[in-house]
């Protein structure tokens, strides 16, 4: 805004600016010329004050001088009189010697004494006189130097006089005459008069110069007086011009103050350009006393014209000007004032602005801003125009300046404050605009939130899933880890049982050989009896002793059997090899079976297919023992049709010897079993056909030794084909190592059985053909009376089976025994028991299993199981449900005793439901829904029968439909609850109708449980009769828990006391209620806040049934525990009121919100009943 | 900066807010804490967690704000409509049987499920004889929840959801629509209380038949998780209901044998009682 140019402009301007001349006087006054109007002041004060101080020096001077000169005269004049006293002192001094030789002459001439007066007196003056002389002459040491000798002439003389006296007096006249006449008196008289005459010479001189030195004073003194005089007229003069001076400058101080005091006051306000140059106009031309005037102000680079005074608007002063253009101009390009004096008549070339007038004088005044000139003033006078005019403008032209800068500023202002306005406007627009794309925006921005935090949901829920998925991993980890562990424990006893084999085998191989001998001894011993070669054995004996050979013969046979699969086994047995010719072999074999065919009433066949090599290269006695061990089971299973033994070359090239039977076959799963040592396909079999059922193994064995291998196809009723392929020669390589699978995969039965559980070594390895053995182990299901008494046995060990049998027999159980989990089930299923006894090794599932699914299912649910296994899974099974748990083995009191624990369960009185419905269809169906085995479900089918039943018998529980036909079912339960007559058992109340929160509340006093009928309440309804039964069970009538309990608890600080329970969930109140009112206390129920208040304004009133203490909850609907104890306190009659408030918050802070709420205390959930009783106690009012 | 450091920080500021304002977000699942924390750092112009945790000590104003960054505020009604469709078709008959039902939908947020319950039960004409509590930890939301507000624009992704989940009514019988927004039904809260309850610090408040608690646990650690699904046990009836969100499951809940599934896909659970 203010360039610093600007000043370094103006210096320039400065510099260069010389006067200006025309050819009229023009009085130049340079802007920078200016003098503050108090330094004007002072110039005439200083003269003021140096003109006072002049004539005051006048004063003193002339005072000084006047003092001086009176000085001189007097001391002069005091000198004068000073040679006056000398002279005549000296004059008298003179005359006293005069009078002393008077007196003296007189004396001697007379004689006569008193001639000597004079004498005398001269001679007392004479000293003093001289005395003074010396003190006049102080100051002349002339003088003082003439003193001596006036004295010693004194002196002489009076010495002379003296003497003369005295002689006189003594010698008389003459004597002293002439001593007179020696002229010494005249002497000294001389002297005297000589010295007198020097000093009073001396004197006089002295008095002339002082006087003349008078003379000079008083002239000086006059001239000095004439000069002050004349001086102190001059001051006053100049004194009397400086005041006038300072009084003139003082009046145009004031008349410049004024007019610049008027300048502002016309400035003031909030004018805009034009309106302050008019009324800057009208007031300059008035105060100067100008005719005409004009007012531009600088707009961009021009001067413009804003207003005029006394000037005709038209071809008047021109609208404007640039700087340097004409007068105007030039008064701005020099920054300074422009008086035109004498403006010539008809002076109009001067491009002024007041061209038409004839003003005599111009006056242009440049008015500044901070150096820069912003405006232009002229004014046209007809009179001349004074300095102070000059002046005036000086002082005001920077005022104007500003203002008119102000007011170019506030102009620009307010445009700029209507531009913004307008931008403003604008920008509202815009805003709005902005608003309405911010709102697009933000909605987007919503949106996008709104899919972050769904991604951040998402991300969450991902997280989760993952922390999930991690946990499967780790589980899965884990169950491998068991696996693997499991699978090293299982390597671990496969060694071992491998191990054990070894032992095993090697320890038959032994001990068939030490088992052999004795036994031959037998067998040759039993032979000879049997021979009976005495004779003296009786027919029967002699049977006796050839059923003991033949059993020691089969015995034997076993033997050997087992001695070969040890051999086998333990790796024994050695081959010989040698060249086998088929035909012979054939042929052998044809031989020693033909006759046993022929008397089965069979035809066996044997054939050589085309193909087949003469020779083998085998072990021809094991081959041997193979094929006939095959075609012997094939006969003896094979009851009618024949056996066909053909030899052909298998596809692979080896040599296969199929043995086809039309026998019984075997069924597919057991064809497996068929070639397991000690297994048959049947149990049964062995019976029916005999041996050892070691063949088959032996066979396979034998056969993997010759390298090849067995395969069965057989169909059951329709034969079996079982075909021994063998290389057509032996080699050792070709033989598989023991224990793969030859001719099936491996049985599924062993998947079921865990490895470690100790049923799998139990000593019953045949069970697993299970399915095929039905009735293995005889039981009662054939025999079953209506006797309810019914025992189920699942046990796959029959010994144990049939001694659980007998005990149960003994105990009068019927008895049923099912020897897989399968069959157990099934049979507990169709028969219903009444009890089970239960193993848990069984080897199709665990009995764990079978546990479980008894409880699972309704129907077998409530029966009791007791358990007896060889393995601990106590735990596992009492929490499944089982009653009970024996480890085998066990002692048979053991067993009596859990035979007869069940037996007690049974003989305990069967549960009994009183079932309250008016529809006789409905009351039927919840009958059936609830009668068991041990349910009795009773219908009563209205109120009456429902007494009437409650009064003559017990029930466990109590199903209670609300509507009857009559009575409600709300005062059936009061009548119960209220008479002592009716036994009152638990109640479900189980109705159709929906029930208002006053009814359930009512109900809730005597039922624990209500059930709304509908799609799901039958279900409901079992669960909870179910849970009523088993609660119930084993504890005292509640009739009479409830009498103890009542009496056991009745506490004297709560007994009689009214308690305000407020709470909204019905089991807090079913449970406080159930807490409070069995010790005394009345509980009013409040189911918020809102209720509460009501209760208490209620309650109020009535002294005998005013609230004691409220328990209040925090939560609750409609008004909360906080607001309600609030409203509580401000009632001034329940400031005292206890309020305990019930909060399930923990925190702190959720506390002192009731304490400050107002209440006494409070107690966080779940409530602890002591400590709630306590509390009461605590804080109910004495 | 080093995780460890953040780690601590973040630690820190959460027992900070722990211990001076009550809310416990200490066994929030530590990932989720730490990127909403993030973003509320970024949102207040701090640097670190130190400088968030020097925010919130000394300026409440800035706890409600940050807040609503710590819990996640995104439901919508009806959400996972299979989820109500469940409820409507397979629990409900079960709740019949209840002469008074207590309904907690635990962390409500701003209310949607709630107020999709509401609707549920009223259809089912179970509402009379429900009460339903919803509560939350973020004062501000139960603030929104009472008022039942929402944006105009999310209405026809909610009437969608309705729809699909077996809406008996139409959903716009149940708010009016004025001024962009669509304000629910008074009548719909009427039976409804709103509380502040915090799973991880408070304790059971009433007994319920259905507990709705959907994707709430997966913010929270495992310890927390066993405490709120404890918490639910002891709330519920036996025989009540759990319903959970679509990814949360009691399969690894030490609570887990107290529960049956009853509707897999929707993570619905009962509660057994003891015979």
């Amino acid at each position: 805004m203010y360039p610093l140019e600007g000043s370094t402009d103006r210096i320039e301007r400065l510099g260069t600016a010389g006067p200006i001349f025309f050819h009229f006087r023009v009085d130049t006054h340079l802007m920078t010329e200016r003098k503050s109007p108090t330094s004007l002041g002072g110039r005439a004060e200083s003269g003021l004050l140096i003109g006072l101080v002049a004539v005051l020096v006048l004063f003193v001077v002339s005072g000084l001088v006047s003092y001086f000169n009176t000085r001189t005269l007097n001391r002069n004049g005091r000198l004068v009189t000073h040679t006056h006293e000398v002279l005549s002192a000296l004059a008298e001094v003179l005359s006293l010697v005069k009078d002393a030789e008077t007196g003296q002459r007189g004396f001697v001439i007379t004689g006569e004494e008193k001639y000597l007066e004079p004498h005398a007196a001269a001679l007392i003056r004479i000293n003093a006189r001289v005395d003074d002389i010396a003190r006049f002459s102080q100051d002349s040491p002339e003088q003082l130097a003439r003193i001596p000798a006036l004295r010693a002439g004194l002196k002489a003389k009076l010495q002379e006089l003296d003497e003369t006296i005295a002689l006189r007096r003594t010698k008389g006249f003459d004597a002293a005459r002439a001593v007179v006449l020696t002229d010494r008196g005249k002497a000294a008289m001389d002297a005297i008069r000589d010295q007198v005459e020097l000093m009073q010479q001396d004197e006089r001189t002295r008095r002339v110069q002082r006087l003349t030195e008078m003379d000079n004073a008083y002239r000086v003194a006059v001239v000095s007086g004439v000069v002050t005089g004349l001086i102190g007229v001059l001051l006053s003069l100049a004194v009397a011009y400086l005041l006038r001076q300072a009084l003139f400058t003082q009046q145009r101080q004031k008349w410049l103050q004024s007019g610049q005091i008027g300048v502002t006051d016309v400035m003031a306000g909030d004018q805009r350009l034009q309106q302050l140059g008019e009324n800057l106009l009208r007031f300059l031309v008035e105060y100067l006393d100008a005719h005409a005037g004009a007012f531009f102000v600088q707009v961009g680079g021009s001067y413009r014209r804003v207003a005029t005074y006394g000037t005709p608007v038209d071809g008047g002063a021109p609208a404007g000007f640039e700087a340097g253009d004409g007068l105007l101009g030039q008064a701005v390009k020099d920054s300074r004032t422009i008086l035109i004096r004498d403006v010539p008549e008809g002076y109009l070339r001067v491009s002024s602005a007041l061209g038409q007038g004839t003003p005599r004088h111009l006056l242009i005044a440049p008015l500044t801003a901070d150096d820069t000139v912003n405006a232009v003033l002229e004014l046209g006078f007809i009179h001349p125009v004074d300095d102070s005019v000059l002046e005036l403008f000086e002082r005001i032209s920077e005022a104007i300046g500003v203002a008119v800068r102000s007011v170019s500023y506030r102009t620009d202002l307010q445009n700029l404050l209507e531009e913004t306005q307008r931008q403003a406007e604008e920008m509202q627009a815009q805003g709005e605009e902005l608003r309405v794309s911010n709102e697009e925006l933000e909605e987007q921005s919503r949106a996008l939130k709104e899919s972050q935090t769904r991604l951040e949901l998402q991300q969450a829920e991902l997280e989760q899933t993952n922390s999930q998925l991690e946990e499967q991993t780790q589980l899965l980890e884990t169950q491998k880890d068991d696996v693997s562990r499991s699978k090293a424990v299982l390597q671990v006893q496969a060694r071992e049982l491998e191990q054990a084999s070894q032992y095993k085998s090697d320890f038959l191989a032994n001990m068939s050989h030490e088992l052999r001998t004795p036994l031959n001894s037998s067998l040759i011993l039993a032979k000879l009896l049997a021979d009976n070669r005495e004779g003296n054995l009786s027919a029967e004996q002699v049977q006796y002793a050839e059923t003991i050979q033949a059993a020691g013969n089969d015995l034997l046979a076993l033997i050997n059997d087992i001695l070969d699969l040890s051999k086998i086994e333990s790796g024994h047995m050695e081959l010989s090899l040698d060249s086998v010719r088929l035909t012979r072999l054939v042929d052998d074999l044809s031989r020693t079976f033909d006759p046993m065919a022929q008397q089965k009433g069979l035809k066996f066949r044997t054939q050589i297919l085309p193909g087949c090599p003469e020779t083998l290269s085998t072990d021809r006695m094991r081959l041997e023992q193979v094929l006939k061990n095959i075609v012997s089971n094939a006969l003896k299973f094979t009851e009618q049709g024949e056996v066909t033994l053909s030899v052909s070359r298998a596809t692979d090239g080896r040599i296969s010897f199929a043995v086809v039977d039309t026998g019984i076959g075997i069924p597919e799963h057991q064809q497996q079993v068929v070639f397991e040592a000690f297994r048959q396909a049947d149990g049964t079999t062995n019976r029916r056909y005999g041996g050892t059922g070691l063949g088959l193994s032996i066979s396979r064995e034998l056969t993997r030794l010759l390298g090849g291998d067995i395969h069965l196809a057989s169909e059951p009723g329709r034969g079996s084909t079982f075909t021994v392929t063998i290389p057509e020669i032996y080699d050792s390589a070709l033989v598989s190592p023991r224990g793969l699978p030859t001719p099936q995969p491996s049985p599924p039965s062993s998947l079921v059985v865990h490895p470690r559980s100790p049923e799998m070594t139990s000593p019953q390895p045949a069970t697993g053909a299970v399915p095929v053995r039905v009735h293995r182990i005889d039981d009662d299901r054939e025999r079953l009376t209506g006797n309810s008494r019914v025992i189920l046995i699942v046990e796959d060990d029959e010994p144990f089976a049939r001694i659980l049998y007998d005990l149960a027999h003994e105990l009068d159980f019927q008895c049923l025994i099912a020897t897989t989990a399968e069959e157990g089930l099934a049979v507990a299923a169709q028969y219903r028991p009444s009890a089970v006894v239960l193993d848990v090794g069984l080897p199709d599932h665990s009995g764990l299993s079978v546990l479980d699914r008894l409880k699972h299912d309704a129907r077998t649910r409530h029966v009791p199981v007791h358990i007896v296994s060889g393995g601990d899974y106590t735990q596992t099974a009492l929490s499944l449900g089982a009653v009970g748990y024996l480890l085998k083995p066990v002692k048979r009191e053991q067993l009596v005793d859990a035979l007869k624990g069940l037996e007690t369960r049974l003989s305990q009185r069967m549960r009994r439901v009183l079932v309250v419905e008016d529809d006789p269809v409905q009351l039927d169906s919840l009958r059936r829904l609830l009668g068991s085995h041990e349910v009795e479900a009773i219908g009563a089918e209205n109120a009456a029968a429902c007494l009437e039943k409650l009064r003559d018998q017990t029930f466990d529980c109590m199903v209670l439909d609300l509507t009857l036909p009559d009575a409600s079912g709300y005062s059936l339960l009061e009548t119960l609850s209220r008479e002592d007559a009716y036994a009152f058992p638990p109640v479900i109340v189980y109705t159709g109708r929906e029930l208002s929160v006053n009814e359930e509340q009512q109900l809730r006093r005597y039922s624990k449980s209500i059930i709304i009928k509908g799609a799901k309440s039958p279900e409901r309804l079992l669960d909870e009769v179910t849970l009523f039964l088993h609660q119930v069970v084993s504890d005292l009538p509640v009739e009479q828990q409830r009498m103890l309990e009542k009496a056991r608890s009745r506490d004297a600080a709560i007994e009689g006391r009214r308690i305000l329970l407020v709470e909204d969930d019905v089991r807090n109140v079913f449970a406080l209620t159930s807490i409070l009112e069995p010790r005394g206390a009345i509980i009013q129920i409040a189911r918020n806040g809102r209720e509460a208040l009501e209760s208490l304004e209620k309650f109020q009133g009535k002294p005998d049934q005013a609230i004691d203490l409220v328990l209040m909850d925090v939560m609750m609907p409609e008004m909360d525990g906080i607001t309600a104890t609030r409203e509580i306190r401000k009632r001034p009659e329940w400031k005292k009121l206890p309020v305990i408030m019930l909060t399930a918050k923990a925190m702190k802070d959720d506390q002192e919100r009731c304490l400050s709420a107002g209440a006494n205390d409070y107690m966080a959930k779940p409530l602890d009943i002591e400590k709630l009783l306590s509390l009461v106690r605590v804080w109910m009012p004495r | 900066m080093s995780d460890k450091t953040e780690d601590i920080e973040l630690r820190l500021l959460l027992e900070a807010i722990f211990r001076k304002y009550h809310y416990d977000f200490r066994g929030y699942s530590m990932a989720s804490v730490k990127r909403r924390l993030g973003q509320a750092k970024l949102h207040f112009g701090c640097t670190t967690f130190s400088m968030l945790q020097d925010r919130v000590l000394h300026d409440s104003t800035v706890l409600p704000e940050l807040l609503s960054f710590l819990t996640v505020q995104v439901s919508e009604l009806f959400r996972d409509p299979s989820y109500f469709r469940v409820l409507r078709e397979q629990v409900v008959p079960h709740l019949r049987t209840y002469p008074s039902l207590k309904v907690w939908v635990a962390g409500c947020s701003a209310g949607e499920e709630l107020y999709s319950l509401a609707i549920l039960f009223r259809e089912e004409g179970l509402e009379e004889r429900t009460l339903f509590y919803g509560t939350d930890i973020n004062p501000d939301a139960l603030k929104r929840a009472e008022a039942g507000v929402y944006g105009l624009d999310r209405i026809p992704l909610f009437t969608e959801n309705h729809r699909k989940s077996g809406g008996k009514s139409s959903l716009s019988d149940y708010y009016t629509a004025a001024y962009g927004a669509a304000v629910f039904d008074k009548t719909l809260r009427q039976r409804a209380v709103f509380s502040d309850h915090s799973l991880v610090s408070d304790e059971v408040f009433a007994e319920m038949q259905l507990i709705s608690c959907r994707n709430v646990l997966i913010y929270f650690d495992v310890e927390i998780q066993n405490r709120a699904i404890g918490l639910f046990k002891d709330s519920l009836v036996r025989k009540g209901f759990l319903g959970l969100g679509a990814k949360e499951t009691l399969r690894f809940s030490q609570h887990a044998e107290v529960f049956t599934e009853f509707a897999h896909n929707e993570r619905i659970y009962q509660k057994q009682g003891a015979l």
